[in-house]
């Protein structure tokens, strides 16, 4: 194989010069020892679950075996926000931990004003380095945290802001904040089942200025709820959950298993008391409150839209827990700073 | 008549945080700890009514209420009847809270029989 290759490599530098040869290295190939990953042409975790979920699974074993990779964005027609901070933080985990990542542009104008705006084009020519805290993109529009504790005064602040695209001026928003506090606190506990806060969760928020709206997409890459749930020990109130959920509750896969978490059955089940709203399902009571909009999660290979109530199986497990929501002017909220 | 008052945001912090901590800035392990227990014994020791004020602060995660107020029994070994019988809590913008700091008070209680 590798003589193969040096063959056809010295038949192709024939008649170059020394100096030609590292111009052509480094100008003319630059990539060429790159995995080239091609991304899906609607590049969307809501719309497009399973694309993103293979695409996603292929950076991640090219992650895994440390592996240089190129992603191809040029095909991709339909790029949604909440794709953004899917691609902010592979490229920072790659990059961050010294593994190269680079890649072309979508052709498609629309797709590519929305990476310009997210800064993901700017960012693809830095070098990151492991860090607690990331902070990309720009207020006005898409912004991108990472980080690994719980930031209730970040959250604080970004409601702040969403709240100044949705009503014009400061309101409060409980409902965003518990979801936030909830999901960071999901991956602060539930992410990494050995380890509590090695993981980063992301955070990107767009503000969509002309429809007076706002939207999160939250992501981490932990085990996912479902492995979660699995890998309970001794001394949990969830251990052997599921074993006990099916004694009571008849369910066939995960899809119906989430739905059962989401409606507050599983918490009942385990502590055999009322539901009080935490976690994945204290969000989706937020939700029912219309103190946000929009719902969606993927988790492992489950997509579940809330608020068209449809819970579907996915082809690949997704290793992770994503959450999407949007804030409009018809959500609950309060006036008076605090 | 003499009585102790609580607020969130005036006493402890406009942006409350998560349960413990170790997780995060404001947690409710750090209310009860310099806030909530110091002043919640002091009302039980001279038997006089307590309010908390839930209200105008940025939102709740369910752990840092449960943490607060589910601790006072379960850390500090205050009396759930004592703590019942003189609290009172206010949520106008949020009242479901209400119920759920109740349920968080009874089942810290009902842990504690075990």
């Amino acid at each position: 194989m590798f003589k193969e290759y040096k063959t056809k490599k010295n038949k192709a530098d024939q008649g170059i010069s020394q100096p030609q040869r590292e111009y052509k290295r480094k100008f003319e190939e630059p990539f060429k020892d790159y995995k080239r990953i091609q991304a899906p042409e609607i590049l969307s975790f809501i719309d497009n679950p399973v694309g993103v979920v293979e695409f996603i699974s292929d950076l991640k074993k090219h992650y895994d075996d440390k592996k240089k990779v190129f992603v191809v964005l040029n095909d991709v027609k339909i790029i949604t926000y909440d794709a953004i901070v899917v691609l902010l933080s592979i490229m920072v985990k790659f990059k961050a931990n010294k593994i190269d990542f680079n890649g072309d542009f979508p052709t498609n104008q629309n797709a590519r004003d929305i990476l310009t705006e997210s800064k993901f084009l700017k960012y693809l020519y830095q070098h990151f380095k492991e860090e607690e805290r990331y902070e990309l993109g720009q207020k006005s529009s898409i912004h991108t945290h990472a980080w690994k504790d719980v930031d209730s005064e970040l959250g604080n602040e970004l409601i702040k802001n969403a709240s100044k695209t949705v009503w014009g001026d400061e309101r409060r928003c409980q409902g965003v904040q518990r979801t936030l506090i909830e999901l960071m606190l999901n991956t602060n506990n539930h992410a990494d089942d050995s380890k509590k806060g090695e993981k980063h969760w992301w955070l990107s928020v767009h503000h969509d200025k002309i429809n007076g709206k706002v939207s999160f997409a939250f992501i981490d890459f932990g085990v996912g709820v479902f492995t979660s749930l699995n890998n309970k020990r001794h001394g949990s109130k969830f251990f052997g959950i599921l074993d006990k959920l099916k004694e009571k509750v008849k369910y066939g896969n995960n899809a119906e298993l989430l739905k059962l978490i989401m409606d507050g059955t599983l918490h009942r089940t385990a502590t055999g008391k009322p539901y009080h709203g935490k976690g994945l399902p204290g969000i989706n009571k937020v939700r029912e409150r219309n103190q946000i909009n929009n719902l969606n999660i993927i988790t492992n290979n489950v997509h579940a839209n809330l608020n068209s109530n449809e819970f579907n199986i996915l082809p690949k497990s997704f290793s992770g827990t994503f959450v999407y929501w949007e804030l409009n002017n018809q959500n609950v909220n309060c006036y008076g700073e605090n | 008549m003499e009585k102790i008052e609580i607020s969130v945001l005036k006493h402890f912090s406009p942006t409350p945080g998560p349960r413990y901590i170790h997780e995060g800035k404001f947690s409710g392990e750090l209310f009860r700890q310099t806030v909530l227990y110091p002043k919640v014994s002091e009302a039980i020791e001279k038997n006089i009514p307590f309010e908390v004020n839930l209200d105008k602060t940025a939102g709740y995660g369910t752990s840092f209420l449960e943490e607060s107020f589910g601790g006072l029994i379960r850390i500090h070994k205050l009396s759930y009847d004592k703590i019942l019988s003189l609290m009172t809590l206010i949520s106008k913008e949020e009242d479901y809270l209400i119920d759920d700091v109740n349920e968080y008070l009874n089942d810290a209680n009902e842990e504690s029989k075990k």
